[in-house]
């Protein structure tokens, strides 16, 4: 069954989540980088009395000699224009600017997060008017409004912590803003208040938890934008003249001929400063992002792995089949760890005309299949043996140009209609006829028009809808239009992947038609990949059950459903609702499907299989002959042959 | 709510900002303890007459607006006096005409030296955006193309560097290296030049403006760079560029048709919130340069106590972005097609 | 209506306010998501509402529970009248009516513990000083099949499976001891051989807790076995309630007719003719005129155009709305 890890004390709960958030950030370079510098410059300041040679307030000695001497062993970085030692100054300075970038960011911190907080979730008048007072200070310049109000008001240390700190909110309370409406939208909120959760409940226990790790990277930036407005505004001349910042240092060296003189070193250690800090708070922000609010950092145009062949294929394509898939094996790579098995030595085969369904739950590897027939896969994807025949020529070896050309005009996908799987920012005529025009490119640009309108007349859509865009299409619509658009080129085979998933069952019907009178009208061959024992039933000829990754079953659909041999086929038709059968009780199948990095030895349905022997667990079955038209792979079957 | 209604709201709203900027400005500058004009009528070594008269000059002896005769300190005063007489109403009728007020240190009319300057900010944040945005642009599509290989590290490396970089500290190290280089110190022209032929005029106005420009490209180009990639990577990662790879489109092609344009939508609403902080970057990059331009006038302006000066450009600058970002608003309704219709 | 009958809705409607087509009408426009809902439900039974998307199924849930607040029509518990009380009046009720979502993923939040989550309503009704709070909770998860319950206090959502986070779900709704549960498609999101798992759990609480149940679907086979009574809704209505076997056997309404037609059924030997309908369920903001159901009507008479169909008895229990029906 499931794996029992004992579970950890409540009072190391804290430990265990730090440690595991720890686990996860270590990983990012960036990031431990980042934390380093940081901590490296923040030891710097706090031990500065130790660490730095001259005293910050050692003006006694500084003569007109003193004045911008260059580095030497007494001053390693020399002096500035008072004759002091600037490696000293440059540790206390951080002092200084650490500590102005602190607060301030704090204020502004505690400011953005509570409107941000109340704006999102109380919404309403509430909502309005703290946004558009954000919106007004987002839109004026800070840094000249800054120079304004210092310049009116005293140049103190304190001052400035306010200043930039009152006016440095906006970006935060617009985050938290959008963050807190996207967790007030999700359901378990919703639950939360259907219990009869209170404001207080709902924002402590569900909001803040979800919030606060946006506002931690938030903070972060906060600190380091704070710290660059402290420096300039030091360096314009608004700065504490008692309190010698980094920008401070600046200020005077410029301004007091350290670059006529040539004094370098009063203007590079302390702009240095600034950059390490800034670049310090910068790298640790992207790590914390990573960790805190993960993206995939992978998309659909990154190169992909180039196949290989375990075995040494030496069958050659039978001709009477229009697509044939011979012992498919694909494996998803991750560095550092072993790579996963999704799908392992699959074989099907169509005929023209022919429909066939690809039947399986979650994580049984058909979107896998069906996405590597084109060589479709994610970067991480990698065919690891077999062959893909279409037509005689084996796709998997293809070169990138040649695969291109069969790509749409030889097979062609449907995929599920969802409101991205068109570009929403192009009509929809117009991304039917871009395919038309990429592989018929001798097609009459006169009659594009009159064919993307022919077109979508065959699946049901007015001509008028032509030159709208996806979002105006209702989900029904944006499936036949996927349709329209898949049969542009007049291919042979078409593969839908769960085409009717998401669509109410009146629109499925719909689309079923469609596709069966289609295949019919046009002599289409098609592979069906669907979760769906009913649907599969109503239009296949034949039919492939996956589990795990491998061919459970495989024969024709009359055989499948009333002569099932494998456990897991007979098993999910019982899980199956039959509406003839009302008063069937529905049985399920214990447990749930093996993780791809976790495959069980033997069998992989052997740890749910209510038939399971002795060897089930540890030798995988192979795939065995019941008739010419019928496999299973099951060791209850070689037994009984 | 249909398009037009949408534009109306969005222009009404950017009025309403510029009229609470206005407001904004002249209260600061009422509230706010510094201004040395009535700091200077306190100063006891002056005698009456010359107090009363500097009073008069700056409008000073007028009330500050209704019920308040003065707001630091705060003074009571009569409620039922003529609106139109108090310091408010003039400061507004004032900027209907167009007046800014008096410099104090030039006595030339603040909306006069704003004037010659605007121009030359323009100038040089316009080609420093425009350049920044090309090669941000540019070096971000890339970075995403090749996503996860060394280029990408680099470009993304590079740009964080390039964005930790306080303005000001990059103009000064590359002045530094610029006049050891032969690069002029400051400036917009050499003195003498309005007499040369046009093309050398340019030219040496090029040149003035070279490291400027160079300095406002580096900080900005990171962000765009970043932006961009960012945007990118969201866009390759939808599901329709699946199925233009499915389709049998070349990668070229895909960027082309599918993917460069829904990126660059963000991009658009970037740079519009972005202009403000460019502004910031236009008085460091003009302090450091000496470039004659508005940001500069506002640091003069500081080191002089000028503060005519430093409310006119305050508010020029505000209402400019303020401008700005409603035209990059209605751009952004405009391209995308979702917004377009109900 | 009789006196076994606890929970009673009587002219239900829900009207969302959608705005003005321009700055120049005077008039709103408005979104009837429910347009319309009688039902009476007994303690212990089971009752399933059927519909496509449009329907106004889920609204209808939202307003039961309380979560939104009905623009007309009346909800009465037990004889009291619930249908417009605030926060604090409806936290009584609210622990009698419990709700499971459709979406395990979304239903808990990835921040608390199995234990956390499960521990919440007792918490919010003010149970949670009691001495047998770890009890309660542990007897919440393990009638609800997480069993032994020790192994999941600690857990987090994201260890555990669909199957198991739905469990959590039900074990949440469970342990303020309700007398009725909402479940809004509880099922549609997990794989097909687990769903029997969940549907017959509520089957068993119904008989060992005495839950009634509302079960909201799309997929009439998956209740067939369990639920007495079947309601068949269609843009804001309901056109069909009755037992799940009259309605199955003996479906009386176009609309149930043709919806029965196409649920597939898995054995290809039976492929029957199917009622496909023509077009989309229409936008609930344009109602159709007379009958709703007339524009996709294959039966549809001339009368059907103008009159809004009265509801036609069957039999004691099988009703449904159709002029046709009408004598």
């Amino acid at each position: 069954m499931e794996s029992t890890t004992q579970p950890p004390e409540p009072q190391n709960q804290w430990m265990a989540r730090f440690l595991e958030f720890w686990q996860t950030f270590k990983k990012n370079r960036n990031g431990l980088i980042g934390l380093g510098m940081l901590a490296f410059i923040l030891l710097l300041a706090i031990f500065a009395p130790v660490i730095a040679p001259y005293d910050s307030s050692s003006t006694t000695s500084a003569g007109l000699s003193d004045i911008y001497n260059p580095p030497s062993a007494q001053h390693w970085f020399g002096t500035d224009d008072a004759g002091q030692d600037v490696f000293s100054n440059f540790i206390f300075g951080a002092r200084i600017s650490l500590t102005v970038g602190f607060f301030a960011a704090f204020i502004s911190i505690i400011i953005g997060g509570v409107f941000g907080l109340v704006a999102g979730f109380f919404g309403g008048r509430w909502e309005n008017f703290i946004m558009r007072f954000t919106d007004i200070f987002l839109v004026i310049p800070d840094l000249p409004l800054m120079v304004v109000i210092v310049a009116l008001t005293k140049p103190s240390l304190l001052n400035i912590i306010f200043v930039i700190g009152l006016l440095g909110w906006t970006t935060t309370a617009r985050v938290v803003r959008s963050q807190t409406l996207a967790v007030k939208s999700r359901k378990f909120v919703l639950r939360a208040r259907a219990i009869g959760a209170g404001k207080g409940h709902i924002v402590i226990h569900h909001i803040l938890p979800l919030v606060m790790p946006i506002l931690v990277v938030q903070a972060v930036l906060v600190v380091s934008l704070a710290i660059l407005n402290e420096s300039a505004l030091s360096f314009i001349g608004l700065g504490d003249p008692t309190a010698l910042s980094w920008g401070q240092m600046l200020n005077y060296a410029f301004g007091r001929g350290a670059m006529s003189t040539g004094a370098w070193w009063a203007l590079v250690v302390p702009g240095f400063g600034i950059v390490w800090v800034v670049l310090g708070l910068t790298l640790l922000g992207q790590g914390l992002e990573k960790v805190l609010n993960p993206r995939l950092e992978t998309h659909h145009l990154m190169p992909g792995r180039l196949s290989v062949q375990k075995e040494a294929g030496t069958s050659a394509s039978n001709k009477e089949f229009l697509l044939e898939v011979q012992n498919l094996s694909i494996n998803y790579v991750t560095e550092g760890q072993a790579p996963a098995r999704a799908v392992e030595n699959v074989s099907f085969a169509l005929k023209e005309g022919e429909l066939i369904g690809l039947v399986g739950e979650s994580g049984c590897g058909k979107t896998t299949l069906m996405l590597s027939l084109l060589r479709l896969l994610p970067a991480a994807g990698q065919i690891v043996n077999g062959r893909v025949f279409f037509n005689g020529k084996d796709l998997v070896t293809l070169s990138d140009e040649d695969l291109n050309d069969i790509r749409w005009s030889g097979i062609s996908i449907v995929f599920q209609g969802a409101m991205n799987a068109l570009n929403p920012v192009r009509t929809v005529g117009d991304q039917i006829a871009e395919a038309i025009t990429k592989h018929l490119p001798a097609f009459p640009k006169e009659h594009l028009q009159t064919r993307v309108v022919e077109l979508l007349d065959l699946v049901g859509i007015a001509a008028d809808h032509k030159d709208n865009y996806p979002h105006q299409y209702s989900g029904g619509m944006r499936q036949r239009a996927m349709i329209a658009m898949a049969l542009a080129c007049n291919p042979q085979v078409i593969i839908a992947d769960e085409p009717t998933t998401a669509l109410d069952v009146m629109i499925q019907a719909q689309i079923l038609d469609l596709l069966d009178s289609l295949r019919k009208k046009l002599g289409l061959a098609i592979v069906f990949v669907t979760h769906d024992l009913g649907v599969v039933a109503e239009i296949c000829d034949k039919v492939l059950v996956m589990y795990g990754g491998v061919t459970a079953e495989y024969a024709d659909v009359d055989v499948i459903y009333n002569d099932p041999k494998h456990p897991y086929t007979q098993e999910l038709l019982k899980a199956f609702p039959d509406l003839t059968k009302p008063k069937k009780k529905l049985s399920s199948i214990p447990g749930y499907p093996p993780r791809l990095d976790a495959l069980p030895a033997g069998c992989r349905f052997a740890p749910r299989c209510p038939a399971a022997i002795a060897r089930c667990h540890t030798e995988q079955p192979a795939l065995h002959k019941i008739t010419d038209a019928h496999n299973a792979s099951c060791h209850l079957i070689e037994a009984s042959q | 709510m249909n398009r037009t209604n949408a534009l109306l709201k969005k222009t009404a709203w950017s009025v309403f900002t510029i009229i609470f900027v206005i407001i904004l400005n002249f209260f600061l500058f009422r509230v706010l303890p510094g201004d040395p004009a009535r700091a200077g009528i306190r100063d006891p070594r002056l005698k009456k007459e010359a107090v009363e008269m500097l009073r008069v000059r700056f409008g000073l002896d007028k009330p500050v607006i209704n019920c308040f005769e003065s707001l630091n300190p705060i003074k009571v005063g009569s409620c039922a006096i003529n609106p139109l007489d108090t310091q408010f109403f003039i400061y507004v009728r004032n900027l209907m005409q167009g007046e800014l007020g008096i410099s104090y240190h030039t006595n030339r009319p603040v909306a006069d030296i704003l004037a010659e300057r605007l121009w030359n900010t323009v100038l040089l944040i316009g080609a420093g955006q425009i350049l920044s945005i090309v090669i941000g642009v540019a070096f971000g599509i890339f970075a995403a193309w090749k996503a996860r290989t060394s280029v990408d590290y680099a470009a993304v490396t590079t740009s964080l560097i390039a964005w930790s970089l306080p303005t000001f500290w990059l103009g000064i190290i590359l002045l530094f290296w610029g006049s050891a280089n032969g690069f002029p110190l400051a400036g917009k022209a050499t003195p003498g030049m309005s007499s040369m032929p046009l093309l050398q005029q340019w030219g040496d106005i090029a040149r003035h403006m070279f490291l400027p420009t160079l300095t406002y490209t580096i900080v900005y180009m990171g962000e765009y760079t970043l932006i961009m990639r960012s945007s990118l990577m969201d866009v390759l990662s939808e599901d329709y560029i699946l199925t233009a790879k499915a389709k049998g489109l070349s990668t070229f092609q895909i960027l082309k048709d599918h993917a460069l344009k829904n990126a660059m939508l963000p991009l658009v609403t970037v740079i519009a919130i972005n202009l403000g902080f460019t502004v910031a970057g236009a008085i460091q990059i003009e302090a450091v340069f000496s470039w004659p331009g508005l940001g500069s006038a506002i640091y003069e302006a500081v080191v002089r106590r000028d503060f005519p000066v430093l409310q006119g450009a305050f508010l020029l600058i505000a209402v400019a972005v303020i401008l700005a970002n409603l035209i990059a608003d209605l751009t952004y309704n405009y391209l995308d097609p979702r917004v377009q219709t109900e | 209506m009789s006196k076994d009958d606890f929970l009673v809705v009587r002219g239900l409607k829900k009207f969302f306010d959608v705005g003005r087509p321009s700055l120049f009408s005077r008039r709103s426009r408005y979104l009837h998501a429910v347009d319309g809902v009688n039902f009476t439900l007994r303690h212990s039974e089971v009752i399933a509402l059927v519909g496509e998307s449009g329907c106004g199924k889920s609204t209808l849930a939202l307003l039961l529970m309380g979560l939104e607040d009905p623009t007309e029509g009346t909800i009465t518990y037990e004889g009291r009248n619930i249908t417009h009380l605030n926060d604090h009046e409806r936290k009584d009720v609210r622990r009698k009516i419990q709700m499971v979502f459709q979406d395990p993923y979304e239903s808990l939040n990835p921040t608390q513990t199995i234990e956390d989550i499960i521990t919440e309503p007792l918490i919010v009704h003010g149970f949670a000083n009691n001495a047998n709070r770890e009890e309660r909770v542990k007897k919440a998860l393990e009638d609800a099949g997480l069993k032994p319950a020790d192994v999941y206090l600690k857990r987090y959502p994201h260890e555990l499976s669909g199957g198991q986070r739905q469990r959590v779900v039900i074990a949440a709704a469970l342990v303020l001891e309700p007398e009725i549960i909402l479940a809004d498609e509880p099922v549609s999101m997990l794989d097909v051989s687990i769903r029997a798992e969940i549907i017959n759990l509520l089957a068993e609480l119904r008989i060992t807790r005495q839950i009634a149940v509302i079960f909201i679907t799309h997929d009439l086979g998956s209740v067939g076995f369990f639920a007495d009574r079947v309601a068949v809704m269609y843009l804001g209505r309901i056109v069909e309630i009755g037992t799940m076997l009259e309605v199955l056997e003996n479906p009386q309404h176009p609309y149930t007719k043709a919806l029965i037609s196409v649920i597939p059924v898995p054995n290809p030997r039976l492929r029957h003719e199917r009622i496909i309908l023509q077009g989309e369920t229409p936008n609930p903001i344009d109602i159709p005129t007379g009958c709703r159901f007339h524009p996709r009507c294959p039966v549809a008479l001339t009368a059907c155009n103008v009159s809004d169909p009265p509801f036609v008895a069957q039999s004691k229990t099988h009703q449904t709305a159709c002029l046709l029906l009408v004598k």
